[in-house]
Formats: structure tokens, C-alpha cells, sequence
């Protein structure tokens, strides 16, 4: 089922959305039976619009972090295409406007958090005058500028947690894409995560992240979808979603997904 | 070409972060300085044999510290995942490896000019003399060479799935090149078809790294080498290192991370 | 007391019988150690009962090391311009330095400038450029041409170590010695051929070279002929004295004794030398010249 727009509608506003899936497919060689391929994704195709916060949901291996992974251009997709800003993603430079907090956070353990974030925002071929002061700005928003000089291998889970979300932050992204970001956190880390979901929306930019935690993207999403098996199920604003099968986010997502306690 | 830089400096951290380096400067500076302590015949001018020995040491140290780096840049990335945040900036795969590449290669430089600067204060005070050329063209040749094995081993890192197996069999690769590289097309003539063929075709096929082993000119005080043959030598190492890399792009490029 | 209050009691006894088990262990270890001593002493492949700390360390692999050495010896004093296993090595059979001090017989043929022969391939040819492809010995002027006569001296490090590595090989106590007298070392190679006479004793050869020292150092013909002449019984009494080597220090030491009596003016003593160099000698009419000569001195 697709959610958006019929594929000329999809053509006229190809500049407009910052990311567009269309007709997004993604093999793997099936290791176990040499003959056959494991679809991972199949003929995905949806778009995320400027200033919204996008659910990205779906039960494990239902395509979401493949997806995620040839957004970001770690994966190359069998069929289809997707963009960022109008550009494809196989080019780098498709990255420059985003920023990425992967689900686990592993960063360079050798170096401090400062230095960390200074190589990413040089990634970003930020003006040198203007690295220090993003880094400063990166570092106080997640509270870490106590521990700036300190090795990342001496952080605790939740400071490398928030390290993170800082490298995600440097540039000030105008598309923050989350792979799972309130994992492993406790609770006051998943609010202070929220807190900038919310912080980001209010100031302009368009936020895409996947999660478990349906409570969660109740509260801050604008819109889902929902995979399944690598096939998109449903999708819309989450109010609309919630009126059509006149139940909470979590039950919608059940009975997509084919649960029938 | 500045991505390329930045990745570089990172390389470059972690080689001074870590402790390999000065390990095993410190076991070649106490065994050169303790074969230097030796009294032959109560001669103190007798120094080649301590050359030698701390040559030999610095050669066997480049080598440990240039292939394990080397071999762990693109899987340990993978490994600890850290590849997944780099990637996802503006970033292209082509810059990540020569990043990592010129990381490894400046790195080994600063080990090379640490290690032949105790080289040459240990020769010095022997010899009381500084044949600048011959040593410039001994680290001059000795880099190219690393050059060489590193982009020879990143390519084995994308090529071998474990870094052990990676480093063990660029460890036979670079030993077997240096000691009977320059033999093969000899020990082919004794053999016959198609062994005869296959052993020709690798002599002319792998980098004959022994010609960037010029030990001899520093431990035996020889006439300096033509600087135009210098220059080949650094053409026909660039050529293999460009050759390497190229390869190693190939394979990077194209390959799913998951 | 419940099943949980009886489980914490024994993880609180638990670290007391471990620590009590470290002695108990110990005191097994030691007992065994005892025990397998006895055997160990006694075992024909204790390499501990060596004093040679590379014996422990190599075993009989040691003397392949010894030969590696001797080698680089030679190839140092070439300035490492040598031939490989894989190259020509006929002009090099006898290690140059050993030809040179007379303690081997030189088997040398060919050219030893051009033991490279013609470059085979391209890849041949530029790696000929790295090193320099002139025949040169270090007590010559080396590699550069401006080597000074010491400078040969740096073969020595490598002669030591062979001795060190196989102290039964004869030939590396005369060739160290040789090069040290050379160098005017007179003392050191005397206490060279005295340590290699300790492992050797009565050896033919390293009284030879002594009795060279004594002669054309020390100039003490009493003690040179004494030591030729103990030299000569060794050789008589050997089971393997007809083997070439033997031959030609039995040579040598027959030529010096008659080189002695000749120089001492006793013409008698060196003919008699003579006509027993003249049986072994591979040149017996040069002896037979040498004897006329002394025979035509003696007649007038």
C-alpha cells in the first residue's frame, strides 16, 4: 500500500520533499539456500516533508534499518531510488544537510569528544571560525561540555549516548535521522532526546527516526509509516491513523503487522 | 582533499594513543643499546655489526607497527562500528580509504624518523660522521616502501574478513618479497612447465620491494645512489602503492557494510 | 535456616578453602620439581647442563647460525657485495678471509668481480643499481676506496659470535686470530688461539697459527718451533690425517719449521723439514728446488 501521492505527483514535488523513497527495493544473497535471494525491502515508496517528525515503524527485520542503511548510503538499493534535498543518496554530498545518531553508538575511543566533533564538523567543511562555536553549542546542549577533554573511552553509556547526538547536531542539521535514539537510555536520557525531537520541530527542521517505543512516537510524531516484511502496510499522520482504526498508535500497529491477541 | 586530512589526523592520533609504537622502540633502543655495550677485542671503532643489529630492529618494528595498523583501519571501523557515523556525513568511501591510507603513511613516517634518529645518534657517536645523503635516500626508500605495504594491506583488510589473517599472510607476502623476490626468475629456470611460467609471471607480477632495502649503504658507508635512480624507484613504488589503492577503491566502493 | 542463608554460608567459606588450596598446590609443584630433577639431570637433551647460554637457547641448530656468521664475516669484509645462494658462487667456495689467512685451502675458481654475471631482466638490471657491483676488500680501501686498514676490523663482531656459536669450528679461532695480528692485536689473538686450543685441545692447525704468532710477533723461535713440533705428533696421531685439510697444515707446519732452521742458519735441520714436506706436498719440485738451493748454500 502507498501512502503518498501516485508516482507523476511524486515526480512534480521531487524537489520539494527531503527524502523521497520511490520504488525502493533491496536483495540480499540468501547464504543459506545459494539459489534463491532474501528480499529485504520491497518496491518501498514515501516521503518525508520539510519541518514534519517521521515515524519510521515496524516490528524487527521489517526492512527499517536496510532502509535507513541505503539512506545513508552504507547499503546500495537492487532497484529504485532515494533522495535527500533532490539529491540521490549515492552521492555524498546527499549527506551534507542531514545528521545520523545510528542505534549504537560506537565513536573513535581514542579521542575526546571535542575532537571527535571537530572532525565531523571538518566532514561537514564547516568554516574553521565557525567549528569551535558549533562544537561549544553541540557540547552544551547534551551536557557534556564538563567532559569535553576527556577520552570517550572513559565515558559511561549514556555519556557516549549523548556524544552521539551531539555529532548528530554539529552541522545543524536540517534532517536529524534516528535509528532507534531512546535505546539503552534511561529515563531521564529519553526525555532529554524528546525534548530535542520537540526543540528541532519547533525551530524548522524535519526529523526521521525509527522505534519500538510506540508511546513515544504518539507523542512527537507527525506522521508514519509502518513495514512489514519489507512491504510498506500503512501510513499517514498518526491522528488520521488513530481515528481510521479508532484505537491508540500501539494497537493500530499490531493489527498492521497481522497480531491478533 | 581535506576530508582526506582530517581522516588522516585521526590515524594519526590513534597511532600516538596507542602503545605499539613505543614498545617496540624501547626493545629496539635496550637491545642496540646492550649489543652496543659488547667489547669486541677492545676495539671501539668496530660499529657496522651494531648498525646491523639496530637496522635490522628498526626494519622488523616498521614492519610490526606499518601491517597491524595498517590491517585493523577499515575492520576495526567495522568492527566497533564507528564506519557508520563516519559514512553518513558528506563523506565518499574513495576519501575514507585514502584517509586512512595517508594516516597509516604519515604515521609511519614520524616512526621512521624517530627510529633512524636514535640510529644516528647511536652511529654518530661511534663513527663521528653524517653521510646525510645515504641516510636521507636509506628513510626516503624505506617510506616508499611502507607506502607500498600499506596500501597492499589495506586492500588484504577488504579482501580477508579477519584482520589476524590479514596481517599473517601480508607478513609472508612483504618476508617472502624482500628474501627471495629477487631470485624467483632464478629458481624458475630450474623448473619446468607450467611451474616455470607461474613462477615468471609472479616475478615480474609483485612489487620487488627489495630494491627500497638499501641497508647496506648506510652499514657499509657506500658511494651514495644516483638520485635518478632514486627517483625511479619512488615511480615505480608509487605505481604499485596507486596500483594497490585503486584496487582497494574498487572493492570499498561497491561493498555493503552490513 | 533457609536454603538461601545455607547458600550464602558456603560462598563466605568458599574464598577460605581457595586460599587454603594456593599452599596444598604449591606444595605439589613442588614435590614433582624434586621428583622430575632427578630425571632431568640425568637426560642425555638437557641443554640446561650447558654454560653456553645459545647452546640452551638453539640446541645443535646453533651450528647452522655459526656457519650464517662465518659467512656474513666474509661478506662483511666485502662490504656486504656478495654473492646469494641463488648466484654464482664459485669464486666464493673458500670465504676470502679464511684464504687470505691461510687457515683453508682455497677451492676458488672464476671471476669473483663478475659473480652477478650479465643482468638477466630489467627488474635485474635496476636493482644492480642499488648497490655498487665492484669486487672490493675492506683491508683494501672497502667499497668507497677510502676504508682505512682498521676498518677490516669489522669482520670480527661476526667471527666472535661464530666461535661463540660452534667452538669446535677451528678454522674461525685461526681466522680472527690472523686478522687480529693484522690489525696488531698480538695479545688478543694469542688469547684467541689459547681459548679455541681450551675447546680444541691439541688441535694442529690453531698450534700452527700459534707458532706463527710466536715467530712473527713475539719473535720466540724456541717457543714457535716447540709448538710446530707438537703440532706434528697431533697430526701423526690423528685417524683422519690424510684428508686434504690435514695435508695442507702438515704442509704448512713442515714449510715453517724448515722456514725456521733456514732463517737460524741451520741448513741440516731445514733439509730435513724438506724431505719430509717433499713426500706430502702437492708442489714436490719446488721443495726439491728449495732443498738444492740450501744444499748448494751448505757446499761451499
Amino acid at each position: 500500500m502507498k501512502v503518498t501521492e501516485e508516482s507523476p505527483q511524486i515526480a512534480a514535488c521531487r524537489a520539494a520533499p527531503v527524502l523521497l523513497v520511490e520504488g525502493l527495493r533491496v536483495e540480499y544473497p540468501n547464504r543459506e539456500l545459494r539459489q534463491e535471494v532474501k528480499v529485504a525491502v520491497k518496491d518501498l515508496t514515501f516521503q518525508v516533508r520539510q519541518g514534519e517528525v517521521f515515524g519510521f515503524l515496524g516490528p524487527n527485520g521489517a526492512g527499517k534499518t536496510t532502509t535507513m542503511n541505503v539512506l545513508l548510503g552504507f547499503t546500495r538499493a537492487t532497484r529504485g531510488d532515494a533522495y535527500l534535498f533532490g539529491t540521490n543518496v549515492r552521492e555524498p554530498i546527499a549527506r551534507q544537510r542531514i545528521g545520523y545518531l545510528p542505534e549504537l553508538t560506537y565513536y573513535y575511543k581514542f579521542l575526546n569528544a571535542e575532537e571527535l566533533l571537530r572532525l565531523y564538523a571538518t566532514i561537514f567543511k564547516i568554516p574553521r571560525k565557525k567549528v569551535e562555536h558549533l562544537v561549544d553549542a553541540a557540547l552544551k546542549l547534551v551536557d557534556l561540555e564538563h567532559a569535553r577533554k576527556r577520552l570517550i573511552k572513559t565515558y559511561s553509556k549514556g555519556m557516549q549516548q549523548r556524544v552521539g547526538l551531539a555529532q548528530a547536531l554539529v552541522n545543524d542539521p536540517d534532517l536529524l535521522i534516528l535509528d532507534e535514539p531512546t535505546s539503552g537510555l534511561d529515563p531521564l536520557g529519553r526525555m532529554k532526546v524528546r525534548e530535542i525531537i520537540q526543540r528541532l520541530k519547533n525551530e524548522g527542521k524535519t526529523v526521521f527516526f525509527s522505534s519500538h517505543e510506540l508511546g513515544e512516537v504518539e507523542t512527537v510524531c507527525d506522521r508514519v509509516v509502518i513495514l512489514h516484511e519489507g512491504e510498506l502496510r500503512e501510513g499517514g499522520s498518526v491522528k488520521e491513523l488513530v481515528e481510521k482504526y479508532n484505537c491508540n498508535l500501539e494497537q493500530v500497529f499490531l493489527r498492521v503487522i497481522g497480531y491478533h491477541p | 582533499m581535506k576530508n582526506i586530512f582530517a581522516l588522516s589526523t585521526v590515524v594519526l592520533k590513534e597511532s600516538v594513543r596507542r602503545k605499539d609504537f613505543y614498545v617496540l622502540f624501547v626493545v629496539t633502543a635496550v637491545i642496540t643499546l646492550m649489543m652496543g655495550s659488547v667489547n669486541f677485542f677492545h676495539d671501539s671503532q668496530i660499529d657496522r655489526y651494531l648498525k646491523e643489529i639496530c637496522l635490522l630492529l628498526i626494519w622488523i618494528s616498521s614492519l610490526v607497527i606499518t601491517i597491524t595498523m595498517a590491517a585493523r583501519q577499515i575492520p576495526a571501523e567495522k568492527e566497533s562500528r564507528t564506519i557508520y557515523p563516519l559514512l553518513a556525513k558528506p563523506i565518499s568511501r574513495t576519501e575514507v580509504l585514502l584517509g586512512k591510507f595517508l594516516g597509516c603513511w604519515l604515521a609511519t613516517a614520524i616512526t621512521l624518523i624517530v627510529f633512524y634518529a636514535f640510529f644516528g645518534l647511536m652511529a654518530m657517536s661511534k663513527e663521528h660522521h653524517w653521510p646525510v645523503a645515504n641516510y636521507f635516500q636509506a628513510i626516503w626508500l624505506h617510506w616508499t616502501m611502507l607506502g607500498v605495504i600499506i596500501a597492499m594491506t589495506v586492500l588484504g583488510s577488504l579482501v580477508f574478513s579477519a584482520v589476524s589473517a590479514n596481517v599473517t599472510i601480508s607478513f609472508m607476502a612483504v618476508t617472502f618479497i624482500l628474501l627471495v623476490g629477487r631470485h624467483l626468475d632464478q629458481v624458475a629456470v630450474r623448473l619446468g612447465e607450467p611451474a616455470h611460467s607461474l613462477l615468471m609471471g609472479l616475478f615480474y607480477a609483485i612489487p620487488h620491494l627489495e630494491f627500497f632495502d638499501v641497508r647496506d649503504l648506510v652499514i657499509h658507508n657506500w658511494p651514495s645512489i644516483h638520485w635518478s635512480v632514486c627517483v625511479k624507484a619512488t615511480a615505480y613504488g608509487a605505481v604499485y602503492g596507486a596500483f594497490f589503492l585503486l584496487a582497494a577503491c574498487l572493492c570499498f566502493r561497491r561493498r555493503a557494510l552490513n | 535456616m533457609t536454603s538461601i542463608d545455607v547458600n550464602a554460608a558456603q560462598w563466605k567459606k568458599r574464598p577460605l578453602v581457595a586460599v587454603l588450596c594456593l599452599p596444598l598446590l604449591l606444595v605439589c609443584a613442588f614435590c614433582l620439581a624434586t621428583n622430575l630433577s632427578l630425571w632431568f639431570q640425568s637426560w642425555p637433551g638437557n641443554r640446561a647442563e650447558s654454560a653456553n647460554a645459545m647452546t640452551v637457547a638453539m640446541g645443535d641448530a646453533r651450528r647452522l647460525f655459526a656457519d650464517a656468521f662465518f659467512v656474513k664475516a666474509d661478506a662483511y669484509f666485502h662490504s656486504g657485495m656478495y654473492p646469494s645462494i641463488y648466484d654464482n658462487r664459485q669464486s666464493f667456495q673458500t670465504p676470502h678471509i679464511a684464504e687470505d689467512s691461510g687457515a683453508m685451502k682455497g677451492k676458488n675458481t672464476g671471476d669473483e668481480a663478475n659473480f652477478l654475471g650479465p643482468p638477466r631482466n630489467w627488474i635485474d638490471a635496476f636493482g644492480r643499481q642499488f648497490y655498487p657491483s665492484v669486487h672490493t676488500h675492506l683491508s683494501e680501501g672497502g667499497a668507497n676506496g677510502k676504508e682505512e686498514e682498521g676498518t677490516v676490523g669489522e669482520i670480527l663482531p661476526w667471527l666472535k659470535l661464530s666461535t661463540e656459536l660452534d667452538p669446535k669450528r677451528v678454522e674461525v679461532y685461526t681466522v680472527t686470530a690472523y686478522w687480529l695480528r693484522r690489525m696488531d692485536k698480538i695479545n688478543e689473538s694469542e688469547q684467541e688461539l689459547r681459548e679455541g686450543l681450551k675447546e680444541n685441545p691439541g688441535n694442529p692447525q690453531l698450534l700452527f697459527d700459534l707458532g706463527r704468532l710466536f715467530s712473527e710477533a713475539r719473535h720466540n723461535p724456541v717457543a714457535a718451533r716447540n709448538v710446530w713440533q707438537a703440532g706434528l705428533r697431533n697430526l701423526a696421531s690423528l685417524p683422519d690425517k690424510d684428508t686434504d685439510q690435514n695435508k695442507f697444515i702438515t704442509e704448512q707446519i713442515l714449510a715453517a719449521l724448515a722456514h725456521q732452521a733456514e732463517t737460524e742458519r741451520h741448513p741440516n735441520d731445514a733439509i730435513g723439514w724438506l724431505e719430509r714436506l717433499e713426500k706430502v706436498s702437492t708442489t714436490p719440485q719446488a721443495v726439491q728446488h728449495w732443498i738444492n738451493v740450501l744444499k748448494g748454500q751448505k757446499t761451499p
